[in-house]
Order: C-alpha cells, then sequence, then structure tokens
C-alpha cells in the first residue's frame, strides 16, 4: 500500500479547522434545503388552492401582438406603404387532439394539402406551444365560414386577426419602398438584443430595409385564458404593449414616380429624376418591376421562382445596382476635367475628319465625314469623338481619373437604400486591382468617349449632372427627408460650368435630344450610347435572346436657367439616346412642370445669354454655393 | 473473505439512495414525455444510461481512492481537452455547443469535467503542507476550477459554467482558507456586482429581475417560471397523480422532463413528492458529511466535501428555479433530470464518496 503513503494522515490541527468547516457546510445544506421545504409548503399548501384553480381553469394562452409597421409617406404625404387588417386561419397547438383529423377535414373543406400543413406543424414541434401553426393567411370571410359552419370539425382552429402591409401603389413603387417579408435565419444571426424573433416581419429591401428599425416598431403580446375546452373567457392579460413603428416621410413624388415608370412603360432600364440643389430623390424606378403586395402574404413558390428566374430580372434594381458604359454622357466630366486642368480652353479647336490615328490605330468618329472644326462648344453638342480622344490622350488617365472621382463616378453615392454597386472607375489602379492588367494608353482613349472598361450606375450620372446643375456641388442622393446631407463644394470654376450648360442647352435645342423640348421650360442634358461590351454580373447573357442594340442613356436637368430637377435615365438595348430615353424624360418634365406649361406647348425663342442666365441662377446664398473665380 | 471484504467496503446506504432519486427521476421522466410526440420512449433510454452510469459508479468503486488522486490531473487534463474539443467540433443543440458526438452517442464533456475538477481540487488541497489557504494557492485553484469554467461559459453554456462556483468556493472554505479573506472577497464581490451586471446580456438580466418581480416579463421568460409555480402549487399535498399532471401533459411546462422535471414531480406527486426528493437529497448530502468525518487522510475528507458541495451547489440552483428563486438556469437536477452524460457524472461522483467510506479503515 505504499501510494498511501504519500497522501498524508491528518493532523490535529487541520483535523479541527476542516471539522469546523465541514459542520458549517452540514448546516449551509440544512438551511438551504429547508428554505426549499418551506417553499414547496408554501407553493403546494398555503397557496395550493390558488394555483389548483389556475391549473384548472386557466390555460393560459400566450397571444402574439405584433407591432402596426410605420407607414411610409411620399414628399406630399401621400401613403406609399401601409398596413391592413386581415384575418388568418391558425391551428392552436396547446392541448392539441386530433392533429390528424383536423388537418384532414381542413384539405376537404378548403383543399389546402395535407400533406404541407403535416410537414409544418412537424416542423414546429421545437417551437413553443403557445405559437399557433399559420393554416392560411389573408384568408375570406366565406372561407371562415365554412370552417365556422363546422365548428365541432375544428376545435383548434381558430382566427386570428393580422395586418399585412400593404402597397396602395403596387408596381410603380416597387425599387424604392421596398418590400417586407418573413425574417430569415441570417437576418436573425445578425440581431443579437432580442428586438428580432422568428417569425417577425422585417423590410427585405429598398427603403423597408434600410429603415426597417424605425419602421418596425417592437412586437408585444397578451396572455388569453381559456377554458380546457380551448375557447377563451374572460378578460386577456396584457402582457406587453407592442410599440408601433414610427412613420417615414420620402422625398419621394407620387405622381412623378407613376410617370416615370408609365413612360418607361416595356422598355428595361432605370430612371432617376431628383433635385439637384439637395439630392432629395423625387422618382427612382427600375423596370420590369413586381408587385410588392405579393410577398406581404408568404410568398407561393411558384411566384418566387418566377420572379428570381425571370430573365429580365424584375427584383433588380437597375438604378443603383446596375452599370453601363456611360456613352458620350461621360463627355461632361471630359469636358470639366479638360477645362479645370488647362489641358483646353474654350477657343481650343479640333479639325475632325470623321477618324483619328492614335498609338498607330485609327479611331473613329461616330459621324463618317467628320464634323470639321469644332471648339469645344461644338464638340459636346454635336458629340464629336475626335475632339475626346485628343482631349483624353493630352490628358491622360490619371487626370481622367481624378475628376471622376470628384464627381463620383465609379463611387458609391451613398443613397439609402441598399444594394447600390460601384461599377468599375476609370482607373489604373481598378484595372490592376480587378484584372491583374496594366493600363494601355488604347484604354484612356476609349474611356475618353464613355465607352471601354468605364462603367457607371444610372444614380452615380444623376449624381454627376446635379452637380454640373447647380453650379457644382456634390449632393447625397438619399429617399427619407430625414437623410439629407449638406452638399459639397467641388472646386469647378463657374466658366467651365457655364460653357458646358451652354452646350447641353444646345444638345436639347438642336442636338442629339430634341425629343426632350418642352417648349417654354428649357431643358439641358446629354444623350449617350453605351456599347454593350459585357452583361450586368450575375447573368447568363447567352440565355437572354441576342439584342444588337446598344443601351440608350439621357441625362440632364430643367428648367435651365435655374434647375430644379436633374435627372439620369437608362434603356437597355434602347439604341440611341435620344430617341428612347429622352422622350421618357419629357413625359416626366411635362408632369412636373405641369403648372407651368400651357396645354400645348409652343417652340419658344432661346434667351440671348445662356450664360448670363445660368449665372444669375446662382447668386451668392440661394440654394448652391456662390461659385469660386479660378 | 474477498466477498465479504468488498461488501464491506460497499457503502450501500448512499448507493440506494442515489439509486432511489434515480428511479424517481426515470417516474417523472416517463409522465413528462408520455405525450410528446417521439420522446415517449425517453424513460427507456434514460434506464440504458442508469445502467452505464451504475456500471461506471462500480469501476470507481473498485479503485482505491488513492489511485484515482494520483492521476487526477492527468484526467483533469483530458477533461479540459475534450472541452477544446467540443468548442472546435462540437454538435449545437439549442444554441449551445456542448456535444460531442461519439458514433451514435451524444457525450457532454462539461458533466465529466465537473467530476474531475472536484477530483484535482481535492488533490491539490491535500498535497498541500499549509492548513491554510495561501494566495498562491488560491491563484491555482481559480486555475484548476476557472479554467474549465471559462470553456464551458464559451459554449456558452452559463448554466452549466454556473455549477462550478459552488465546487470553487467549496474548495477555498474546506481549504481553510481564512475567514477575513472570505468577507474581504464577498465585498470585492459586492462591489463589483455592478460592473458584472452591466457586462449581462439584456436577457440574462431580464431573468434575474423576474425573481424579485415576476410580473415583470418582458420577453417571456417569466411564463417559464410562472408554468412551473402552477404546476408546483398545483399538486398540493398529494399530487394529481402520475400521468396526471395537466401542466405537464398539455406542454405547459417548459423542458419538463430536464430542467424542470421535479415541477412534474410535484405537480404529480404533491408535497410529499417534493418532500420526499428533498429528503433524499439530504440523506446523499449527509452521507458524503460522514464520509469526510470518517476518513482517515486529508485527501479523502476533501474529496468527499467538494462532491458534496457540487451535489448542493447545482441542486440548488434547479430547484431555487423550479420554485422561482432563482433566475431561469439550465442546470439539471442531480440523479432525476434526463441526460446520459450528467447522469453518468453524479453516479460517479457518489461513488467517490462510497470509495471514500470504504476505505475508511487503514490496514
Amino acid at each position: 500500500m505504499d501510494y498511501r503513503e504519500r497522501w498524508e494522515l491528518k493532523e490535529y490541527q487541520s483535523e479541527q479547522r476542516l471539522g469546523r468547516r465541514a459542520h458549517l457546510l452540514h448546516a449551509a445544506i440544512i438551511v438551504v434545503l429547508a428554505g426549499f421545504l418551506g417553499m414547496f409548503w408554501y407553493l403546494q399548501i398555503v397557496r395550493g388552492a390558488d394555483y389548483e384553480l389556475l391549473a384548472e381553469n386557466n390555460r393560459l394562452r400566450r397571444i402574439a401582438m405584433p407591432p402596426t409597421r410605420g407607414v411610409v409617406f411620399d414628399r406630399h404625404d401621400e401613403v406609399l406603404a401601409s398596413t391592413r387588417p386581415a384575418l388568418n386561419l391558425v391551428l392552436v397547438r396547446e392541448g392539441l387532439q386530433d392533429a390528424d383529423g383536423q388537418l384532414r377535414r381542413l384539405e376537404s373543406v378548403l383543399g389546402i394539402p395535407y400533406e404541407g400543413l403535416k410537414e409544418r406543424l412537424t416542423a414546429m414541434h421545437r417551437r413553443p406551444t403557445f405559437e399557433p401553426l399559420v393554416i392560411k393567411e389573408d384568408v375570406q370571410l366565406a372561407e371562415i365560414a365554412k370552417v365556422e359552419a363546422r365548428r365541432e370539425w375544428f376545435p383548434s382552429v381558430e382566427v386570428e386577426e393580422t395586418a399585412l402591409r400593404d402597397y396602395p401603389d403596387g408596381t410603380a413603387i416597387a425599387h424604392a419602398v421596398g418590400y417586407v417579408g418573413e425574417v430569415n435565419e441570417s437576418q436573425l444571426a445578425r440581431v443579437t438584443d432580442g428586438s428580432i424573433q422568428q417569425g417577425d416581419i422585417v423590410g427585405k429591401s429598398g427603403i423597408e430595409r434600410q429603415y426597417d428599425d424605425v419602421l418596425r416598431g417592437r412586437r408585444g403580446w397578451k396572455l388569453v385564458t381559456v377554458n380546457s375546452l380551448g375557447r377563451p373567457f374572460g378578460p386577456s392579460q396584457p402582457g406587453r404593449i407592442p410599440e408601433d413603428g414610427a412613420p417615414l416621410k420620402l422625398t419621394i413624388d407620387k405622381a412623378l414616380q407613376r410617370t416615370l415608370v408609365e413612360a418607361l412603360a416595356d422598355e428595361v432600364g432605370s430612371g432617376i429624376f431628383m433635385d439637384p440643389n439637395t439630392g432629395a430623390v423625387l422618382a427612382l424606378a427600375s423596370t420590369p418591376g413586381y408587385d410588392p403586395n405579393v410577398f406581404t402574404a408568404p410568398v407561393s413558390r411558384t411566384t418566387w421562382m418566377s420572379l428570381i428566374n425571370d430573365p429580365r430580372r424584375p427584383l433588380n434594381d437597375r438604378a443603383i445596382s446596375s452599370f453601363y458604359a456611360p456613352g458620350s454622357t461621360f463627355k461632361v466630366l471630359m469636358t470639366v476635367a479638360g477645362l479645370e486642368s488647362g489641358a483646353i480652353t474654350p477657343s481650343t479647336t479640333v479639325d475632325c475628319g470623321g477618324s483619328v490615328v492614335i498609338y498607330g490605330r485609327p479611331f473613329l468618329c461616330w459621324k463618317k465625314g467628320g464634323h470639321g472644326v469644332v471648339d469645344v462648344h461644338r464638340a459636346l453638342v454635336q458629340s464629336c469623338n475626335v475632339f475626346y480622344y485628343l482631349l483624353g490622350k493630352k490628358m491622360g488617365i490619371d487626370t481622367i481619373t481624378k475628376y471622376a472621382k470628384m464627381f463620383n463616378i465609379g463611387e458609391i453615392t451613398g443613397i439609402d437604400i441598399p444594394g447600390e454597386t460601384r461599377g468599375n472607375p476609370p482607373s489604373v489602379e481598378w484595372k490592376q486591382k480587378t484584372r491583374k492588367e496594366p493600363w494601355y494608353p488604347g484604354d484612356t482613349i476609349s474611356v475618353s468617349i464613355g465607352q471601354g472598361l468605364l462603367a457607371v450606375t444610372p444614380i452615380q450620372m444623376a449624381t454627376m449632372i446635379s452637380a454640373v446643375a447647380n453650379g457644382g456641388s456634390l449632393v447625397k442622393p438619399h429617399l427619407a427627408r430625414d437623410a439629407a446631407v449638406d452638399p459639397v463644394r467641388l472646386p469647378v470654376s463657374a466658366e467651365t460650368l457655364a460653357i458646358i450648360h451652354d452646350a447641353l442647352m444646345d444638345v436639347v435645342e438642336e442636338g442629339t435630344a430634341t425629343k426632350a423640348q418642352l417648349g417654354p421650360i428649357h431643358v439641358a442634358g446629354k444623350t449617350g450610347t453605351a456599347q454593350v461590351f459585357k452583361k450586368s454580373a450575375g447573368i447568363d447573357a447567352d440565355k437572354l435572346p441576342k439584342d444588337e442594340k446598344d443601351h440608350a442613356w439621357f441625362v440632364g436637368y430643367a428648367p435651365a436657367e435655374k434647375p430644379e430637377i436633374a435627372f439620369a435615365i437608362v434603356i437597355e438595348h434602347g439604341g440611341h439616346g435620344g430617341t428612347t430615353a429622352a422622350p421618357v424624360a419629357k413625359k416626366v418634365l411635362e408632369t412636373f412642370f405641369a403648372d407651368r406649361l400651357p396645354q400645348k406647348p409652343s417652340p419658344e425663342e432661346k434667351p440671348s445669354s445662356q450664360l448670363q442666365a445660368h449665372l444669375a441662377a446662382h447668386p451668392e446664398g440661394s440654394g448652391a454655393p456662390p461659385a469660386t473665380a479660378r | 473473505m474477498l466477498r465479504r471484504r468488498l461488501l464491506d467496503r460497499l457503502d450501500l446506504p448512499t448507493l440506494f439512495a442515489a439509486l432511489a432519486l434515480a428511479s424517481v427521476g426515470l417516474m417523472a421522466i416517463a409522465s413528462a414525455t408520455a405525450e410528446q410526440p417521439g420522446r415517449s420512449g425517453l424513460w427507456k433510454t434514460q434506464l440504458v444510461w442508469l445502467a452505464i452510469a451504475s456500471v461506471s459508479a462500480l469501476v470507481v468503486m473498485a479503485i482505491d481512492y488513492h489511485i484515482w488522486a494520483e492521476f487526477a490531473f492527468a484526467l483533469h487534463g483530458v477533461g479540459i481537452a475534450l472541452l477544446v474539443a467540443v468548442l472546435a467540433f462540437g454538435k449545437t443543440v439549442g444554441g449551445n455547443k456542448s456535444w460531442l458526438d461519439i458514433g451514435h452517442i451524444a457525450f457532454q464533456p462539461s458533466e465529466f469535467v465537473k467530476w474531475t475538477t472536484c477530483l484535482a481540487t481535492a488533490a491539490f488541497l491535500a498535497k498541500r503542507v499549509t492548513t491554510r489557504v495561501r494566495f498562491v494557492q488560491a491563484v491555482q485553484l481559480v486555475g484548476i476550477v476557472g479554467l474549465p469554467m471559462m470553456l464551458i461559459a464559451k459554449q456558452p453554456d452559463m448554466g452549466t459554467a454556473l455549477t462550478f462556483v459552488p465546487i470553487f468556493v467549496g474548495a477555498l472554505l474546506m481549504g481553510g482558507l481564512q475567514w477575513r479573506w472570505v468577507l474581504g472577497a464577498a465585498v470585492v464581490v459586492g462591489l463589483f456586482a455592478p460592473v458584472g451586471w452591466s457586462h449581462l446580456k439584456p436577457y440574462q438580466r431580464e431573468r434575474i429581475l423576474l425573481v424579485v418581480n415576476p410580473d415583470l416579463d418582458p420577453s417571456g421568460v417569466g411564463y417559464q417560471v410562472r408554468q412551473s409555480k402552477i404546476a408546483v402549487g398545483s399538486g398540493r399535498v398529494t399530487g394529481k397523480g402520475l400521468f396526471k399532471g395537466t401542466q405537464n401533459r398539455l406542454n405547459f411546462l417548459p423542458a419538463q422532463h430536464t430542467d424542470f422535471v421535479l415541477a412534474v414531480i410535484a405537480e404529480e406527486l404533491g408535497f410529499i413528492g417534493a418532500a420526499g426528493v428533498l429528503a433524499l437529497l439530504y440523506y446523499l448530502l449527509y452521507r458524503g458529511l460522514v464520509a469526510a468525518r470518517s476518513s482517515q487522510d486529508r485527501l479523502g475528507t476533501y474529496l468527499s466535501l467538494l462532491v458534496v458541495c457540487w451535489f448542493l451547489g447545482q441542486s440548488a440552483i434547479n430547484i431555487g428555479m423550479v420554485v422561482g428563486m432563482m433566475p431561469t438556469i439550465g442546470v439539471p437536477l442531480p440523479f432525476v433530470s434526463y441526460g446520459g452524460t450528467a447522469l453518468i457524472a453524479v453516479m460517479c461522483g457518489i461513488a467517490l464518496v462510497a470509495n471514500v467510506r470504504g476505505h475508511r479503515f487503514v490496514n
């Protein structure tokens, strides 16, 4: 027994101390257990009768009370999204008897497949029993009557009041406001404070998702007492009052939004109209759209799959997440860069002969015979490629990158709806990072006319043209009225902007965008065609019908003298911007300026000096910051 | 001759008390799961676990506790390694990553580590020359008990982690920590309680506040406590009879075969049943004290006392929760609640006590 010798016998001293402590432990055991015995005595003998009554008569049933989601308003306080009452048919799972029989009878009475219900009921077995199984959402009174008429068949089936999200304008507003749905696993995992629970309705896209915390509110619940047959009786005990979501006011103009969606009609594309002075988005549409109302009740698989698998991707918000080559609309930015960097002056001229040889290869102008001698104004109005090829070559890519960045081209604008993409900025660094290729001089020449590696989102172009319109301040586009941010003054001279502004007016007056003319209201703009060099991410181009046409762009603002509205429109495979995109802008602008337009628009004389008018439109302290002379 | 020695050494009263508690548990589990689809056979599973646990207990008893103590740290090391393994590739059940899958059996290392912690702590205390807990020793004890506790808290199984506190406090007190230090520590804990409070997650605070004020129930935790109290109270003196508890059968009770199994007993067997369970528990703990007193060396004494601290702490947390005096924490009632690894652990724990008792004669 040698191993025992390593463990010494007790010694007198420690024996004493240990003995005392052991007695203490014994005392603690007695105190604790006697305390519990006392508690059982109190619960079972002193209060036993009360609790027996509770157990006997009170089958407490907990009913969740979802909060009412906040109403979303447009800029004139018209409702864009609200909540309407609806009725659900539910199966109460507490004290559930003969579940199978009830589910089978439901199939025969209402035609709801037994198998699916059975599966969902089994799947719920881990959830607390006070949560009922929703048999069918948003049921009609006729269906309820069918069940009520055979009450004895359905002891556990009840009607539950609920609320469904309602979008009165449906498809017209889909991409801006978004839609709601039941919270999914990944969203639940991100919330740690218990503010969202299984089964809660949360925003899934657009404004609904961005401002979910504001709109959602907080769920409450109540305790309802039911007798042993499952019938509620007596008053319900308030548990927690649900806190309703707060209302949210948007900058969207419902009428304008509707007009925009109507104007886009069956085309695939998108448009953004905003206040160039503040960045407040007045209308934002992407077509084809979808009806957000289909998501409020649980989406049937077929509906969902048809939306997901539609090759035209209706769920995709093209206005912020699709990117295209900007085409000639980029020449606006090239002009700013050229004049500001000193590469050209207002009097610089180029002789366009229809093509130009750069780096040993010919680059073509769109006009076969050429434009002849053009200065900046003519080059921009006529959209002369040769002028911009040479300008691009002279400036070099780094200067173009600098000004593109300044005007947020190829950058996130920070609009307050989720899903914005960056596109491809025109920069050496970007190409190196994403394509692992060096920048070739020829790349610069393509980028100079808005083709090649460059890709931008419509919201970026709307932001850029707003900066031109408002006298050189970068605005942050936003949809929630409270999300307005002060514009950032850009270091661009008033002279430069005035030259561009004059040219853009002439584009509408006599150039490529005459279809956007609006009588007494002068519109300024620039069309563009984006060569289809690659489709936006996430779609197999082979599955689409081969469409030879390019994407059509039109960006601009009005009234030219004192802009109140700026826009960017893209029609996918729309061909030339002047033919397809400009009329869309015109329709929306007609709605916007309805009170200022005569019934029949008549052509009017051009003001003598647009430059003066433009400068007059931006005096110190009105809207845009004063222009700084260089 | 050998058989007589063995019988002498088997601490039969203690073992019978443990088996009696487990039998009450089996009945309660059978009743609690009778109405639950797919779970009605759980009591049979528990019976198999009880057989495995009994064999494990016999193995623990067959080997002199001094030899167990020799390997205490090795065993404890294995336990801690298993806890790390659980964190790395454990199975998640109900939000806690506490299980290791061995073939078809889910094994909960945290239960096993309770046992090795008692063993290692007792061995550590017995090896000392001093009769007081010096500062360095206190730090070492924090290591022995705190390391597994931390790993379990990471699962995050706060309930199981909490059961290590009574073992630690027991080790300090039985190890002879002077009272002034005990008081000092209590004051420090009191001072830092607000800090700890601010580190708790909102739902944990809620559970604690519910004990003070059961009507305050923002997220429905109180619903469970309330249902448990209704189950207990409505049992009255003699109970509603086995398999007849409405709270239990209608699924009003949460976790009625695991954490709230005592509520089922109280509902169906009444105050008599609940008092019976308390009496059996007291008897078991008392046998632990008797073993400690009759042991011939410090190791045996410490070992018995620590097992007593463990059982007392874990039982108090569980019963406190059932009667609404403690926050809702998932801790099984020793010997009674459903759970294989937990049952093996407590059976091996009581086997250590019986082992000490059986070796009280120095030869």
